[in-house]
């Protein structure tokens, strides 16, 4: 173990000592130790959060169904802050945060007395907090491309907090996915080392929180960030 | 000093009422200039039961049964309510004598009432001092565990008109159809305290729901009931004018329970306690499955002229609070 601490402090040093060994490397694979900063938008899809009916009991003990509901929460565009820091060549290590104001819909219908359709709605504030690990394979588009394709899993913490912001509900998140970062700028030689973008397609899945029977709901999110390596 | 209200107050028809404090459709009663809500000062509140049985139910089985009811709501693990039986008495429910007691009573010319609830009240302070229940022997009675085809239920007669014993007025969570030669019979009811019985045989009616549990334990709150649940409260209007007797349904979505109240004053006003913290859906009603006299007093003009419709926003409880000022805009049918 100690040699592995010892070559993993030389990639360290080595680049930060010699500007001509880094530009060696591929653009778009910075060396353990490095940190990334990147904020962009999270486009998170529409997720469905079960359907319930408000019940009478029948004089056999039976149901009658006063009206049905079904929830959701409608897709919403939000934004997305995340910190890196290369771990090993091809593993990174992240947190990130988010927020975003998805709207939570009650579809009603099936009204016993006929009452006509309706929709009730409010706006959700929601936040999460969270880490999880990106690993980029060990092959490149091409050689010395900027592009690297990488896959990534994480999780965290989820509060969701209600349009009139009396009611605060948490709950947690799971994600995977992968995604492309493209390197827009290398400076091996200066503090500031990279400016690139990232895009990446997800599996989010949330539990608890707004999922009225507790279950795990999963949507598709899509993040777009720009990211600067130091 | 005391007056009795003379309520009349059934599991089958309604004969009177008082007047409505707000939240829940519980009895009030005006001291002083004042109203007061109507409840029992101290607990346990002590009961007697008639030694006079009917016809398939000795004063044993009326005892064991109406145990078994009244240990149903003393169950409520929000309410701080509890009854203590004090034992057999010869004497009618009914008697002005300072003794609660339940019992059987021949009252044929009553052909749609099962059973009732009168009060003894002490007009000083407001507060309860007697309340009697009397179950009609001119309907056929059963104490059977599963029930028996063509004879009413007392556990569930009983538990119903428990509540009323204990200050509970009458719920509008029931849908019913009018029957052929009058009356009517009940499609569905989500609340023991919903004032047309199931029919003959059934036992429905034995298990509180989330409507009476919300009740009781707003008239005698225990434990963290203010701190762990909140409250809904608003006004109900139509065409820019507050209606007054307007059934507010409101449904928790991620239990899937209901819990009704009405709009009970001038300015529409409405409010429901005892709710779980989360979304809610509103729904608006008019008083349509049961006589409109079934909850208010007569001489009051309650409008039933409205659509049943829903609020198009998401109304949130929040965790021992109120959800603010809710308008529930109806539309003249």
């Amino acid at each position: 173990m100690r040699f592995a601490w010892a070559a993993e402090l030389m990639l360290v040093i080595v680049p930060t000592l010699d500007a001509r060994a880094a530009r060696a490397q591929s653009p778009a694979a910075p060396q353990p130790g490095r940190f990334e900063v990147a904020i962009g938008s999270l486009w998170t899809g529409h997720q469905a959060l079960g359907s319930n009916d408000a019940n009478e009991t029948t004089s056999a003990g039976g149901s009658l169904t006063l009206f049905s509901t079904s929830s959701d929460l409608a897709s919403a565009a939000g934004l997305e802050g995340r910190v890196g820091v290369r771990l090993r060549r091809r593993l990174e290590a992240d947190v990130e945060a988010s927020y975003a104001r998805p709207p939570l819909r009650i579809a009603i219908s099936n009204d016993f007395e006929s009452a006509a359709p309706a929709t009730a709605t409010e706006t959700i504030r929601q936040f999460t907090i969270g880490a999880g690990v990106v690993w980029y394979p060990p092959y490149r588009v091409r050689r010395g491309s900027r592009v690297a394709p990488f896959a990534m899993a994480g999780g965290g913490y989820l509060r969701q907090l209600h349009e009139s912001a009396i009611l605060l509900e948490t709950g947690r998140f799971y994600q995977f996915g992968g995604g492309v970062k493209y390197l827009l700028a290398s400076r091996p030689t200066r503090p500031l080392k990279g400016l690139g973008a990232r895009l990446d397609v997800r599996a989010l899945v949330r539990s608890k929180g707004i999922a009225f029977d507790g279950g795990h709901y999963t949507s598709p999110a899509i993040g777009a960030s720009l990211f600067v390596r130091f | 000093m005391r007056r009795s209200l003379a309520l009349a107050l059934v599991a089958a028809m309604v004969f009177g009422s008082v007047q409505p404090a707000l939240a829940y459709l519980k009895f009030g009663v005006t001291v002083g200039g004042a109203q007061m809500t109507l409840k029992w000062a101290q607990t346990p509140v002590r009961y007697f039961v008639t030694d006079q049985g009917v016809s398939g139910v000795s004063a044993t089985d009326l005892q064991a049964a109406a145990g078994r009811a009244f240990a149903t709501w003393q169950a409520v693990p929000t309410a701080s309510i509890a009854y203590q039986f004090a034992g057999f008495t010869a004497a009618a429910p009914g008697r002005d004598d300072g003794l609660s007691t339940l019992g059987f009573r021949s009252r044929p010319e009553l052909d749609r009432v099962l059973a009732a609830t009168s009060f003894v009240v002490d007009a000083a302070t407001g507060t309860l001092v007697e309340s009697d229940i009397f179950f009609n022997s001119a309907f056929p009675w059963s104490v059977a565990p599963a029930g028996e085809a063509n004879r009413y239920d007392f556990e569930s007669i009983a538990l119903h008109e428990i509540g009323h014993l204990s200050g509970l007025g009458h719920s509008a969570l029931g849908e019913t159809e009018l029957r052929e030669g009058g009356g009517r019979r009940v499609l569905g009811a989500e609340a023991v305290m919903f004032p047309i019985a199931f029919v003959a045989g059934s036992i429905a009616g034995r298990t509180l729901k989330a409507d009476d549990i919300a009740g009781i334990s707003d008239l005698y709150p225990d434990g963290d009931f203010n701190q762990a649940l909140g409250s809904i409260s608003g006004r109900v209007t139509k065409d820019g004018q507050p209606i007054f007797g307007a059934h507010v349904v409101a449904f928790d979505v991620a239990r899937g329970s209901v819990v009704g109240t009405f709009s009970l004053n001038a300015q529409g006003d409405f409010s429901a306690g005892g709710l779980s913290p989360g979304p809610h859906v509103l729904r608006v009603e008019p008083i349509d499955d049961a006589d409109v006299e079934s909850f208010f007093e007569a001489a009051r003009t309650v409008d039933v002229d409205f659509r049943v419709g829903f609020i198009d926003r998401i109304v949130v409880v929040p965790r021992g609070g109120d959800s603010g000022e809710i308008t529930l805009r109806v539309v003249r049918k």
